[in-house]
Parts: C-alpha cells; sequence; structure tokens
C-alpha cells in the first residue's frame, strides 16, 4: 500500500473535521476491508482517519422511548453476544454472529460493515475494466465472464453487496445517525447507496464530511414478527450467497398490516423488495402468502446468466426468513 | 555378507477382519544386507513404533518460536517483487522504469521488455528495495506498454481450431497423448451385458500453500551464499537460472529449510521469481527477501490442472467389470503436461483402453500436486462405477470389493464399512430421503506406490548418527520437514533401535550441507530415510560393541544387543547410556546408508474412504457430515502424525470436491478470485467428523516396512463424497467442485 499519514481523532466531531481538512482522507473503523483495498491500490489515500480513540462510539443503548442506539465502534461480535440485541433484535444478533469468521468478528463494526465495498473481483483488481472505475460497460455482463457472485438485477453495476447485516437493518428501519462537523442528523437507510449521480453505488455514500455515528433503531409498540435466512457455501468465513431480513406486523385480525423485505447480495446495494412487501399486506401469513411474495420478489430479475440459480436461492431465503419469522414465538 | 531372513509381512491386528480375506498376511525370505537391520515382523511389539507420539516441533510451531523462510530477518535486508502482467497473452513492449529508478531506497530494477508474456502473473519487471513499503510505492511507479494478442485460457477455448497457440511453433494447443490399450477392449465392450457412459469435469485447484513460494537470498562476503529457501528439497535447489543469477559456485552455496509452510508438490526447484532475487543479491551484496503475494501465489504457484473425463464401463449384470476406456482432456496451462487423468486405477480391469490429451492454454503452468492426475481420475472413475452398480441394482460397496485384488483393501472396505455402518445408513434407494435435507453414503477406493528410494543420483542416501559420551544422540540427514513430520519419524525410530527415548533425539534436517537425502515428493519421505536412521543406529551399535569389546576384553561379534542392553556371552551386561560413557571427547560419528528396497507382496498402498454427506435440495448446499478414512502406508511408525496426514488429505480432498476452484475470465485470462476469502478454500467449521483409521502393514520393502502416505490420503476423498452426494439425491453431479449452482443444475435435470 501507499504510505499514509495516519490521524487518530478524539471525538467524532474531530473525525469529521479531518476527513474535510486533510488532503485524500478516508475513515478507517475496524479496517477489515479498508486495508485489503489499500494493499490492492482501489484506495490510495494520503491520509487515514482512525476512529480508534474517538470516544462515545462502543455502545448499545437502549433509549427511554425504546429505540435502540448501536455506537459505530460496536463490534459483529458485541452484536452478536449483547443481551439486549438477542432480546429485541434477534434478526441483527443472528446475522451478527454467523458473519465471517470469530477473528474478524472481533474486530470488524457495524459501522464498517455498512461502508464496505463489494467484493466483485473485476472491481478489486485496477487492471479489469469495472463501471464503478469509469469503464462503460460491465464485464460480467460480457459471455464469458466469471459471473456466479454477480447481483440477480440489470443494473449499470451487477456486483452484489456482501453485507449480511445491512438487509437486517433494512428491514429494522434503522436510521444512519451521521456526525458532520458539529451537527448530528439522521440519514435514511436506504439513501446511503445512491450516488451523487444518481445511479446505484457498490458501497454506501456518506455525504462530505460525514462520520456515522451510530445505527439508531426506532421502538416499534405493536409485536414485531422477525426474521433471517443467509444461504453460504461454506459455515464460516464465507460470503453469503443470499440473504434475506423480514419484519412484520399483523393487524388485529391477524393479517399483515406492515412488513419489510430486504435482500442482501443480490444487487450492488442492499435490496428492498417493494414487490414481495406487497405481497405480504393484508394477507395472513400462510404458506401461500409466503409462496407469493417469493415469487413477486424475483419477478423483475434479470440474472446474467452464470447468477441464475441465485434467483432460485432468493427466494428459497425469502421463504425460510418468512417461516423463521412466523415460528418465532 | 548378505544374510537370508524369512519373516512374516501383512497386516498387523485387525484379527477380526485380516482372518477372512487371503493374503492378508504372507511369508517372504529376502535378502538382508550385513549392516543393515533385521526387519521387524508383522504383529512385533514395538516400544515407540506405532504409537500415539506428537511431533518433536509442535511446542515451536505453536509458540512462534518455529522460524519459517518468511520469518528470516538478517541485518540489512532488502526486499523483492514484481510487477507482472494482466494479460493471458501480451507482448511486453516497453517498460518506463525511470521513475521508480530513481526513487530513494531503490536498489536495482530489472526488466523483461520485449518479452512474449504467456499468461497473468508473467514477470515485467522486478524491483530490489530497502523497505516492503518503498518497494510497492516503486512497482506502483513503473509503467508497461503491452500489445495484447488472443489467448484462450480455458481447455475448450484452446481446442478450437485455428486457435492461437501458446507454442509458437505449435499447430494447436492440443498435444495428443500416446493411446493406452492393455486387454481386448473391443470383445469387452462388444460381450458386455451392461455399458454405461459419462462425462466428468473438474477444476483447476491451486496450491494455495500458507506460506508462499520465495527465498531469502545472501551473498557471504567469503564468497559462498546462504539460501533461506521454503522448499521440498534443500538438495537440488541451488541450479539453473537461480544459481546463475547468485553468480556463486554450486558448492558454496547453502540451503536452509528448517520448517516449511506447505507444498503439497508445488516447491521442488527455484522460481523465475528465485533467480531474479538472487541477481539482486548478487548485485546489491545484501540479503534479499523475495516471497510471493497472495495473488501470485494463487497465479504462479502451482495448480492441479484441471480436466473433462468421457468414460465408458462395461461389465457384466452380477458385478464383474470387463472393461474401461475413453478419453481426457487437461490443461495445466503454458506447458500442457501433467494434465491426465488416473482413472484405470486399482481394480481388475480386463480390458483397458486411454486416451489422454493435455492441451495448452495461456496461464502459468501446472505444477506436482498431492497425488497427480488421481484424484480427478478417481472422481470419474469412482462416478461411473456408481452408475453401473445403480444399474444392475447391486451394492456399490460389493461391486468394489468384487473387482477390487488388493488383500490389504478387502480388509479395510470391512472395516470401514462397519465404522460408517454401512448396512444402515447408506439409502437403498438413492435420493429416497423425504424432506428438503437428504442423505447419503459413498465410498472410493485408494492406491499409491511408493517405497521410498535406496539412492539417487546424488549418491545412496545416507543418515549420519552422533553420539557423545553423556549418551546424546543426533540423527541428521538434508531432508526437509515439510509440515509432515520426518524429525519425529526420524527420531522415533532411533529411539526404537537405541533403546532411548525419541523426545531425546535431537534430529537435524533441512540443510543442504548435510548427507544426501531425498525430496519430498511422491511420498517418498519417510520409506527413504526412516530405513536408512534404523542401518545408521545399526553401525552405530556395532561401534559402542567395539568399544566395549575392549572395554570387556571379548570379542564384539559375541556381545549381543538384547532388551535395551550390550551383554557377552558371560553375563556382562551395559546399558545404552553406560556404553555411550566409553566414547570419546570427540563423540561417536557414523553413518548408515538406505539399502536397496526388497519385493513386496503388496505392491502398492492400499486405501478407501467412506463420506456420509446432506444435501439441502433448496440452496444446493452439501454438507459432509463423516468421512471414516481407512489407509494403509506399510508399518506405521507414528500413529499420530498418520492420522494428521490422513486427516489433511482428507480435508483438502473435501475441499477440492466442494469448494476450490480458479476462475479465470475467459476473455481476459486473468484469475478473478486470487485471494482466500473469495477461492472458497475448507475451513475448520466445515470440517466433518474424520474417523482416519491406520491399517499398519508390514510390506516388506525395506527394514521397516514403510511406505508413503502422504498423497494416497487425498485420492478418494473428492469420489467418495460425489458418490455420497448421488445416494443422497439420486442424481449425479458430474462437476467439481460441487458447488450449489452445479447441484440445483443437477437436480432441475432430474424433475426435467
Amino acid at each position: 500500500m501507499k504510505a499514509f499519514k495516519f490521524v487518530r481523532p478524539r471525538t467524532c466531531e474531530e473525525a469529521s473535521k479531518a476527513v474535510q481538512a486533510e488532503s485524500n482522507a478516508i475513515l478507517k473503523s475496524g479496517g477489515i476491508d479498508l486495508l485489503d483495498r489499500m494493499k490492492e491500490h482501489v484506495d490510495d489515500p494520503d491520509t487515514v482517519v482512525g476512529l480508534v480513540d474517538a470516544e462515545g462510539l462502543e455502545a448499545i443503548r437502549i433509549e427511554d422511548d425504546g429505540a435502540i442506539n448501536i455506537g459505530a465502534k460496536v463490534t459483529l461480535q458485541q452484536l452478536a453476544d449483547s443481551e439486549a440485541v438477542q432480546r429485541f433484535l434477534p434478526t441483527l444478533a443472528e446475522a451478527a454472529g454467523l458473519a465471517a469468521s470469530p477473528q474478524i468478528r472481533n474486530r470488524a463494526t457495524i459501522a464498517g460493515n455498512l461502508a464496505q465495498h463489494t467484493r466483485c473481483g473485476y472491481y478489486r483488481r485496477a487492471s479489469f475494466p469495472c463501471v464503478q472505475r469509469g469503464a462503460s460497460e460491465c464485464p460480467v455482463k460480457q459471455d464469458g465472464a466469471v459471473q456466479d457472485t454477480a447481483g440477480v438485477f440489470d443494473d449499470e453495476c451487477v456486483s452484489a453487496h456482501p453485507s449480511s447485516i445491512a438487509p437486517v437493518l433494512g428491514s429494522l428501519e434503522a436510521q444512519i445517525k451521521l456526525r458532520i462537523n458539529e451537527v448530528s442528523m439522521f440519514a435514511l437507510f436506504d439513501n446511503l447507496w445512491i450516488r451523487r449521480d444518481g445511479k446505484p453505488a457498490s458501497h454506501a455514500q456518506l455525504p462530505e464530511g460525514a462520520v456515522i455515528e451510530a445505527i439508531h433503531i426506532p421502538a416499534r409498540s405493536e409485536k414485531q414478527y422477525v426474521g433471517f435466512a443467509e444461504i453460504r457455501q461454506k459455515a464460516a468465513f464465507d460470503w453469503a450467497l443470499v440473504t434475506c431480513a423480514v419484519r412484520y406486523a399483523l393487524d388485529p385480525d391477524g393479517k399483515i398490516g406492515d412488513a419489510s423485505v430486504w435482500f442482501g447480495s443480490i444487487a450492488p446495494a442492499p435490496h428492498q423488495s417493494v414487490p414481495a412487501m406487497r405481497a405480504l399486506l393484508g394477507q395472513e401469513c400462510t404458506d401461500k402468502t409466503i409462496q407469493a411474495a417469493a415469487e413477486a420478489s424475483m419477478k423483475n430479475a434479470k440474472p446474467v446468466p452464470g447468477a441464475a440459480y441465485k434467483v432460485k436461492l432468493a427466494k428459497v431465503a425469502l421463504k425460510r426468513a418468512l417461516e423463521h419469522a412466523r415460528g418465532r414465538s | 555378507m548378505p544374510r537370508q531372513v524369512t519373516y512374516k509381512v501383512g497386516i498387523e491386528n485387525f484379527e477380526k477382519y485380516r482372518k477372512e480375506v487371503e493374503g492378508a498376511v504372507q511369508e517372504i525370505t529376502v535378502e538382508v544386507h550385513e549392516l543393515d537391520a533385521e526387519p521387524w515382523p508383522v504383529d512385533t511389539p514395538l516400544r515407540h513404533v506405532g504409537h500415539d507420539i506428537p511431533r518433536l516441533d509442535a511446542p515451536a510451531k505453536v509458540t512462534g518460536a518455529a522460524k519459517y523462510t518468511y520469518d528470516i530477518n538478517t541485518a540489512g535486508m532488502t526486499y523483492c517483487g514484481f510487477v507482472t502482467s494482466p494479460h493471458a497473452h501480451a507482448i511486453i513492449k516497453k517498460v518506463d522504469a525511470s521513475k521508480a529508478e530513481s526513487m530513494k531506497g531503490v536498489l536495482g530494477v530489472k526488466t523483461f521488455e520485449g518479452n512474449r508474456a504467456t499468461y497473468p502473473g508473467y514477470i515485467a519487471a522486478g524491483v530490489c528495495a530497502e523497505s516492503p513499503g518503498i518497494l510497492d510505492d516503486a512497482l506502483q511507479a513503473i509503467q508497461v506498454d503491452y500489445e495484447v494478442k488472443p489467448g484462450p485460457c480455458t481447455t475448450e477455448d484452446a481446442m478450437k481450431p485455428g486457435a492461437e497457440t501458446v507454442d509458437m511453433r505449435g499447430e494447436s494447443n492440443v498435444r495428443g497423448g500416446r493411446p493406452m490399450q492393455r486387454g481386448k477392449i473391443d470383445e469387452a465392450f462388444g460381450s458386455a451385458d451392461v455399458k454405461v457412459a459419462g462425462e466428468y469435469r473438474t477444476a483447476v485447484q491451486t496450491h494455495s500453500c500458507l506460506e508462499p513460494h520465495g527465498s531469502v537470498v545472501q551473498v557471504n562476503p567469503d564468497g559462498g551464499a546462504t539460501v533461506w529457501a521454503s522448499t521440498q528439497a534443500t538438495s537440488g535447489f541451488a541450479r539453473g537460472a537461480f544459481l546463475r543469477g547468485l553468480g556463486v559456485q554450486r558448492n558454496r552455496v547453502r540451503v536452509l529449510t528448517e520448517h516449511m509452510g506447505g507444498g503439497f508438490g508445488s516447491k521442488f526447484g527455484p522460481g523465475s521469481w528465485d533467480a531474479i532475487a538472487a541477481e539482486f543479491a548478487a548485485k546489491t551484496k545484501r540479503p534479499v527477501k523475495m516471497l510471493l503475494s497472495r495473488r501470485m501465489e494463487h497465479l504462479l504457484g502451482g495448480n492441479r490442472p484441471d480436466s473433462i473425463q468421457k468414460l465408458e464401463l462395461a461389465g457384466t449384470k452380477d458385478g464383474s467389470f470387463l472393461g474401461i476406456r475413453g478419453e481426457t482432456w487437461g490443461t495445466a496451462g503454458n506447458g500442457g503436461r501433467g494434465a491426465g487423468a488416473t482413472n484405470t486405477m486399482v481394480y481388475n480391469w480386463p480390458a483397458r483402453a486411454m486416451r489422454q490429451n493435455g492441451v495448452n492454454t495461456f496461464s502459468m503452468w501446472g505444477r506436482a500436486f498431492r497425488a497427480p492426475r488421481h484424484p480427478q481420475g478417481s472422481f470419474a472413475m469412482e462416478a461411473i462405477i456408481e452408475r453401473y452398480a445403480h444399474e444392475i441394482g447391486m451394492d456399490p460397496l460389493a461391486v468394489r470389493m468384487k473387482n477390487d485384488p488388493h488383500p490389504i483393501r478387502q480388509v479395510q472396505w470391512r472395516i470401514g464399512a462397519d465404522r460408517i455402518d454401512w448396512k444402515k445408513n447408506r439409502r437403498k434407494v438413492p435420493g429416497s430421503d423425504k424432506g428438503v435435507v437428504k442423505r447419503g453414503l459413498g465410498c472410493a477406493a485408494a492406491r499409491w506406490s511408493q517405497a521410498g528410494r535406496h539412492m539417487s543420483r546424488g549418491g545412496p542416501y545416507t543418515v549420519d548418527i552422533a553420539i557423545d559420551r553423556e549418551g546424546n544422540v543426533t540423527v541428521a540427514n538434508c531432508v526437509q520437514d515439510i509440515g509432515t513430520g520426518i524429525r519425529t519419524v526420524m527420531a522415533i525410530l532411533a529411539a526404537e533401535e537405541l533403546g532411548t527415548d525419541p523426545s531425546l533425539i535431537n534430529v537435524e534436517v533441512g540443510d543442504s550441507r548435510l548427507k544426501p537425502g531425498p525430496g519430498s515428493g511422491g511420498s517418498t519421505t519417510s520409506p527413504t530415510i526412516g530405513p536408512a536412521v534404523r542401518t545408521a543406529c545399526v553401525v552405530a551399535k556395532d561401534s559402542l560393541k567395539a568399544l566395549l569389546a575392549l572395554e570387556w576384553n571379548v570379542d564384539e561379534s559375541k556381545i549381543e544387543w538384547t532388551d535395551g542392553d550390550f551383554v557377552d556371552p558371560a553375563g556382562k551386561r551395559a546399558t545404552f547410556p553406560q556404553a555411550c560413557s566409553l566414547i570419546g571427547d570427540d563423540g561417536l560419528r557414523v553413518s548408515g546408508q538406505r539399502q536397496r528396497n526388497w519385493t513386496s507382496p503388496y505392491r502398492e498402498t492400499a486405501g478407501c474412504q467412506f463420506a456420509q454427506v446432506s444435501v439441502d435440495t433448496e440452496t444446493g448446499v452439501i454438507t459432509v457430515e463423516k468421512v471414516v478414512a481407512v489407509h494403509d502406508c506399510g508399518r506405521v511408525v507414528d500413529a499420530l502424525t498418520a492420522r494428521n496426514q490422513v486427516n489433511g488429505g482428507v480435508i483438502q480432498g473435501i475441499s477440492y470436491a466442494l469448494y476450490e476452484e480458479k476462475q479465470l475470465d475467459r476473455n481476459l485470462g486473468d484469475m478473478v478470485n486470487p485471494t482466500f476469502d473469495t477461492y472458497r478454500i475448507m475451513g475448520m467449521a466445515d470440517c466433518p467428523e474424520i474417523d482416519a483409521v491406520m491399517t499398519s502393514v508390514v510390506s516388506g520393502f525395506n527394514n521397516a516396512g514403510m511406505m508413503g502416505l502422504g498423497e494416497p490420503a487425498t485420492v478418494p476423498t473428492a469420489a467418495a463424497v460425489a458418490n455420497a452426494v448421488f445416494n443422497a439425491i439420486g442424481v449425479e453431479v458430474p462437476e467439481l467442485p460441487m458447488t450449489p449452482a452445479r447441484v440445483l443444475t443437477a437436480l432441475e435435470g432430474k424433475q426435467g
């Protein structure tokens, strides 16, 4: 990697200012993904702003209204082990506990997990053409490319977002608490993955000078049914082929009155499935409803040939996540 | 004078099973050299040999005290790295290294302008710098202009008529092998009740050594050189372009490999990268550290060629094989050699006809990989046997046993079947489990043929032994411990022979200055060196007898070694330490030579494995739940390290069956998954219960009865797993690795 200046701010505010003041600066939390990118020269920052000393980012806090605030530096292992997360946000604890390997879970943070870039082999090697680096067309769409790790929608970039935590946070309608200079603000979760030119990004896009301070999960008064399913080949240290996280609540008549369906690893960004949500609303959560939601979720899929099997996997993941949610007492 | 010795050889213990099999124990007569040790017959009780003994260097390895090539840091160290071509095929038109050359701390740049780069990873420039950081900056600053040319990188593309050829003089990339034929193949197929045909494919697997290829090279002020190399052959490493680059006489180069972090057949001679590092070491007169990056390791460090195998089997209705025939294609990249598949092995094939073709592609050449040609051949051969058994409605294990001529494997099939509970756990109707997750059992056979050698062109393999008057023993040979435990094996054999404890034996290996030893390939290391250790100990004891004869004033030929003591006919007795106290301060130093192999009725080692899998039929994800692996390596010297080898072979085999695949973009040729998170390789969490069973077989080849084990342990695993998948889901997945995509495709085909 290129030699860089390492800055260690003491607070989030200082970090925000440092990112703006220093030349070509980049934020580092656990460093799991960033160091890989720097070694491969996918990123060549002049300055790395390390959050290692920044205070106030380590806690999991239950607020008065029942909302849960997760500090940016909370590790995946802490998420998996936290009694509060296990009790109130069980799918988040489950997804975190399944991620990566024990060593990585002890180091990787929730904010870093959201900010990681795609593992697409074409993106990760500067000598390959890549639309994220300005190429006119994605090589993965060409016959002869390795396509099995691609997403299933016909986006300009057909990479797969690697986070299994992100779809869970999406399904819980998490908000991202950002800090820019002295000001804290909330960003909508979806907005994180839209490029300034409006196109889908293959990694989180923070506003200029913004530092993720916390993940905020709003409280809900009615009982929530939540489910998570991850399909991957290996038992540990493997990227998911598909993940799916769901949340729904029932109306007094036993029908689904509020639902959220999110997928990971099938699109450049965490993917919210509006068709699946529509298929659930107003229905009882029967096997038939689940099947209809699974079919609806992949209605718009247009995979490259090598990733066609992921359409089938996505439906299975959704089915399992909903069954998981339904079965949770 | 050589003496005739008649003794019993064959399988030890397992009385219940061996008595059922003719030839499991046999009597043979061999001619034993006068200096050689007496062979141990079957069922000889031994104090150390055959027991569970932890490897001697385990504490050093787990505490980090063991120093690998990567850990070598000497004063004034410099670092060497490379700019490589990303293209399958290109001419290196121009290398602009001016910026790099002018950087502070850059000590040397070597460029390869004009070269024809015929694989991604081809070195366009090498740099030597004061620090890894400066090195990387310099590499980034080098600009290379390539003239990109067509370069088919898959076997199928390279076979197409008119495809660009790797060999510029060649008309085609296909190197047709000589057809092999034994027996009357047409008759066999003409008269067969049943014929089964299939096409099987396997992917390119990279060696993925945890310690990458490389060396630390130091030219010494006295005109010699010291090389710390990650190699499987310290004795032969200083050669070729590497030696020329060093500019040092061969006899002044010392190669050291104290510990080695994985080679699997890929680390014999030096690479082009070592040669460049050697040139820098010669030029700068400073030590140069050069170890490949993970990406380069995947691209260049070697691979197991892929395969396309078309096979046909002919057999009778009642399960007797009549013949096997077919054709295979495989690529090892640029070389195109070694791309065959050994798929007519193990069983009794009355007629065989095979044609094996190597196909050149624009990719780095393959290297020997743990049982070259065998896992891929075993996968296809055992799969078609499985289909044949299914076709005739016979238990596939019964079919295998019916056609298996090896008495030891006949015992092993019985052991394995009981331990996996074959009768109960095999699905009589493949794919008959209800529900989404289906289970099944499969089995396959292993073979290997290696009983060690007595010499190379470097002379007879010789083990030195040094004993001091305190009774401390050192055994030494230049052989390297590549992680498989030869240190421990040498200590156990010396301790057994000298009546002392293995932990008290000092073993020196991995130094080219020591007496000739073998390169560690072909599973030859233990059976080559083990018997020589015994011989050296016999010579040492003869020397001690001579000292005792002087002391006791008796004829030395009258002194016997009995029960760990020296005794003379008059009843005088000396323990080993007592005898050693007669040694002078200059110590006792003798050596023993490996004697020529005898002939044994067990020409091949035998093995078999059974796998139990579960398959999620909605996702195509396969889980291997249990493997029973029954193996023979001649006499087992250390039961613990032997089972350890088998565990490793099984793990590498499952990884091959389910995960590993060098993925190339077939338009661009470069590898898309050159990292350990995207090149899937099996981890601890994926390991099934492995029941490794060693059947110790006194082979009769040498004084210790030893044979090799490293390779056979990985031969049948993928086949056993694939057959278990067939048993679970009722349809064959004919391509490795068996990814979810391929499993789902196979299941769709079944429905459709």
